[in-house]
């Protein structure tokens, strides 16, 4: 055990000392600040806030992947080819343990980066509203005391031994800080966007941003009876080739699906579309729902808007004439919804019926004279709150925490067989592939209609064999608002860390043991 | 056990891709190293000295036959533990400073906390690096760096040291230091493993030797046996009058032989360590190693202060280097015989009990003469020596006048 931790100190000093965490530290600490002030989203205090956390939790789990794949495969590598693991591995230490105490300084860095960097995104995110309507100075004055903590934890963790080197560098750092707050300062005093909030842009940020909502999405249609006597008549009547020349009985198929699935989440006007909800378990019942929806249209309208009204509550005693318990909301959005746009409709959640049940109701005021079209995706929701910010944002860290470590395991089983420059490349294309997988495996899947088998027997099992990153990404939850369950967490940690991880990881020391250490020097 | 180091047919074949070109850089090598040895492999360039080495320490793996380090496995964790080992180059991280250096190495070893800084103060002080011990490694010099990667492997107090080249890039100064250390540490039950192409280094402390070529062992046993010439005889002498002399070599003359009378010369090496100590003496100041006369610090500091060394030292040893101590009053001017600065140091180093001062080792130049002389009379003949017999030629043959240490007996003439 010593040995372990002797070797994950060290290999943090070297990541510390060597400059190498030196230049994406001094970038994220100057880029976070002056993003909190340019970023404004689309002008109201929710986008600002969207597009900070966005922006700023991307770029710091880019940024620490990148360090986290080049530390790993840099402290692993080195040593090697510099030939210090000559002294190192000739000690009392196996050579697993060498590569587990590389591994855990890694993680160890990754997780002290990853709190200093997710606590300066935190601090600054909380205090956008409280600063944005007042004085500008003071959110930079702010946001400048928080990097220069960073600067000065930074400076005292190289030089921990030399005083004045830590000075020096403190008031470096202050120095540069002040600078960069005051080009902050002038940037944003001309910025026109920095304006007083109103009340109902807090409330926005509050009931929007500021929440951890759980989601509740119609459950899926089957349509396959629908499809198959669609093109059972279209076969019989001849009109497969009129419709869909030159396509396989599988792509038409596929198309006529989603005919369907479109035709079932349309309206017309005049007419209703009605979604049934059970195990709507809101956690504050004085609360509110949120209805999310998005119109998309036949016609466009004149100026681009429906009017629609819309009911929510237990609809069955209407139906069935039985005596109503709980309250029906109604909305009837006199002032028209921007078309293809997210709107939210905030519902009392008394409105749920006591056996978890809600409905929901669209009718499609002839005013409109068109269809309305709610897309497959994400055209309707029910959200309700089911967890607080801080906790949510919590949980995202650790998705990218995860991530990390991963990286962390890839670079090291990397390193143990490659060079420096071949191992860096190999991980960056997995890195890449990872990041993208979602788009990779579409991109192939629609592909592989004609490229076939080759494909699904080789490459598809590479990309399922890495974690999907962006599945797992943070910003898909935090910029909506959207609750990270602990079932995602969980699942996030066993599949990177528990299972593909570990595997690389085990992979690396089987490798390391057996390999000759020595280069081959007659 | 009887053996520190055994190997049995140790064979590490290099191919090239694909199998082609096959390079035997160790080939059925049986060593066999008692415990309490010094033990020199020697050997030009490629001869598979390195080779070996990393083979006996599971850096290599051989491609044919074993290797017993303290009777386990050089790989082995718990065998690690009590084997020293210097690389090549003193391979250091080089972002550590000198002091961070030594605590790591110290914490592989899981030593306790106190141990571990008391050791690396001690080490500090030997290797003369105290002054710069809050430098980063990466600023060091060769010789600087040669320091620290000795203390490194002295950091357990190993019971199996192995030295691969420990002097290169070293002043004089410290190649005589490391010397004296080696010959301390045999002194004190250790196993030394040296390998070198310096045979000045390796003739001046080894018990045994082995030369290596090709990956083959040439030729192997007792330093003694392969250098001692029988057929010669050297008197050394005090100043003596002229008509002393001539009485002396007719007597030799009656004995039908021939005898050349010099006065010994002193070695370079001497001079120039008596320069650099008498500059020292004057505070010179310098960006360098300092304080190297000290080497016996470390173990005359160490030995009372820690418990553990104190069980590792045989007690036969501090009862032999006891006597070594009465010889530090200054008897004979310094310039008359060549090895005794070293002399001196190692007879304070033998005493466990006394801590050394750097300043004061000037002035005490001399020591008892007698135990070194056969070491200093095979210094000066052993380039010749050793090359003869890596050439096949039996060692006896070639002769020399004189074995004082000096330069002047012309090595060569037959």
């Amino acid at each position: 055990m010593h040995s372990i931790w002797a070797v994950a100190a060290n290999t943090i000093k070297q990541a510390l000392r060597m400059k190498i965490a030196a230049a994406f530290i001094i970038l994220l600490m100057v880029l976070l600040p002056v993003m909190s002030v340019l970023m404004t989203g689309d002008g109201t205090l929710k986008g600002r806030l969207q597009s900070f956390v966005s922006y700023g939790l991307s770029l710091t789990s880019f940024l620490l992947c990148l360090l986290t794949i080049i530390i790993s495969i840099y402290s692993v590598t080195t040593d090697i080819e510099q030939r210090q693991i000559y002294t190192v591995i000739t000690k009392p230490i196996r050579r697993s343990h060498f590569l587990l105490g590389k591994l855990l300084g890694v993680i160890l860095l990754d997780v002290g980066l990853l709190v200093l960097f997710a606590g300066i995104i935190y601090a600054i995110t909380i205090c956008i509203p409280v600063f944005l309507g007042k004085v500008l100075g003071v959110i930079l004055l702010g946001e400048a005391s928080l990097v220069l903590f960073g600067a000065i934890i930074y400076a005292i963790t190289i030089h921990v031994r030399f005083l004045w080197k830590a000075l020096g560098v403190t008031f470096l750092s202050l120095a540069l800080l002040g600078m960069v707050s005051f080009l902050v300062y002038k940037i944003a005093i001309y910025t026109p966007d920095l304006t007083l909030i109103t009340e109902s842009e807090l409330a926005e940020a509050n009931n929007e941003f500021f929440t951890a909502r759980a989601g509740l999405t119609p459950g899926k249609v089957d349509v396959g009876q629908e499809v198959e006597e669609t093109y059972e008549k279209l076969k019989k009547t001849g009109q497969i080739e009129v419709f869909f020349p030159g396509l396989s009985a599988r792509d038409i198929r596929a198309q006529l699906t989603v005919q369907e699935k479109l035709r079932k989440r349309a309206v017309p006007v005049g007419r209703r579309l009605v979604w049934k909800f059970d195990n709507v378990k809101p956690t504050d019942p004085n609360g509110s729902l949120f209805i999310r929806f998005k119109y998309e249209v036949s016609v466009n309208p004149p100026d681009m808007k429906v009017y629609g009204q819309w009911l929510v509550g237990d609809l069955r005693p209407i139906l069935y004439g039985t005596k109503i318990e709980t309250p029906i909301f109604r909305s009837d959005r006199i002032d028209g919804d921007l078309v293809r746009t997210f709107h939210e409709i905030e519902v009392p959640a008394q409105v749920v019926a006591k056996d978890h049940y809600l409905g929901v109701v669209f009718i499609n005021v002839p005013l409109n004279d068109t269809v309305v079209i709610f897309p497959l995706e994400d055209g309707l929701e029910v959200l309700y709150k089911a967890d607080t910010f801080t906790g949510n944002y919590i949980r995202a860290v650790l998705l990218i925490l995860f991530r990390l470590i991963f990286l962390a395991s890839l670079g090291i089983l990397a390193s143990t067989f490659l060079s420096f420059p071949v191992a860096m490349l190999l991980c960056l294309v997995l890195f890449v592939i990872a990041s993208f997988s979602v788009f990779f495996v579409g991109t192939f899947d629609y592909l592989s209609l004609g490229v076939g088998t080759l494909y699904s027997y080789s490459f598809k099992w590479i990309i399922r064999l890495l974690p999907q990153f962006d599945t797992y990404n943070p910003n898909k939850f935090l910029v909506p608002g959207r609750f990270i369950g602990w079932f995602l967490v969980g699942k996030a940690a066993g599949f990177m860390v528990c299972i593909k991880a570990f595997l690389l990881f085990v992979l690396a020391l089987v490798i390391f043991s057996f390999r000759e250490i020595a280069k081959i020097v007659v | 056990m009887e053996y520190a180091v055994e190997t049995f047919s140790l064979t590490k074949i290099f191919s090239g891709w694909w199998g082609r070109g096959k390079v035997y850089a160790v080939d059925e090598l049986n060593l066999q190293i008692r415990y309490n040895e010094v033990f020199g492999l020697l050997g030009p360039n490629g001869s598979g000295k390195t080779t070996a080495l990393k083979m006996l320490l599971g850096l290599l793996f051989p491609t044919k036959g074993r290797a017993l380090c303290l009777g386990g496995d050089g790989a082995d964790p718990k065998i690690n533990a009590r084997i020293g080992f210097l690389p090549e180059e003193s391979y250091l991280y080089k972002y550590l400073s000198a002091r961070e250096t030594l605590d790591f190495y110290g914490r592989l070893f899981a030593l306790p906390t106190k141990v571990r800084r008391m050791r690396t103060e001690a080490l500090l002080e030997m290797v003369g690096l105290k002054a710069v011990a809050n430098r980063a490694v990466g600023t060091f010099s060769k010789g600087m760096a040669r320091r620290i990667g000795l203390a490194q492997a002295l950091i357990n107090d190993p019971d199996l040291l192995i030295l691969d080249e420990p002097t290169t890039g070293l002043d004089p100064i410290g190649t005589r230091q490391i010397k004296d250390l080696i010959l301390k540490l045999a002194q004190r039950g250790k196993t030394i493993l040296l390998c070198s192409h310096l045979l000045a280094d390796v003739e001046d402390v080894c018990d045994r030797i082995a030369i290596l070529y090709g990956g083959r062992i040439q030729t192997q046993g007792q330093v003694k046996d392969l250098l001692q010439q029988s057929n010669k005889r050297q008197i050394t002498t005090d100043a003596i009058s002229d008509a002393a002399v001539e009485k002396i070599k007719r007597i030799v003359h009656d004995e039908r032989a021939d005898c050349v009378v010099t006065s010994p010369m002193d070695k370079l090496e001497t001079f120039f360590i008596k320069t650099v100590e008498a500059a020292q003496q004057q505070a010179q100041p310098t960006s360098g190693a300092v304080s190297t006369t000290q080497i016996g610090g470390f173990l005359a500091k160490e030995v009372p202060v820690e418990n553990i060394l104190d069980k590792l030292i045989s007690a036969p040893v501090s009862a032999e280097s006891s006597p070594g101590s009465e010889t530090t009053e200054p008897v004979v001017p310094a310039e008359s015989s060549g090895p005794q600065p070293d002399e001196q140091l190692l007879s304070r180093l033998a005493e466990p009990t006394k801590p050394t001062e750097p300043k004061g080792v000037v002035s005490e130049e001399e020591a008892g003469t007698e135990s070194v002389e056969p070491e200093s009379g095979r210094e000066q003949e052993s380039p010749k020596s050793i090359l003869e017999s890596l050439t096949d030629r039996p060692k006896t043959e070639h002769e020399d006048k004189e074995q004082t240490g000096d330069n002047q007996g012309e090595p060569g003439n037959a």
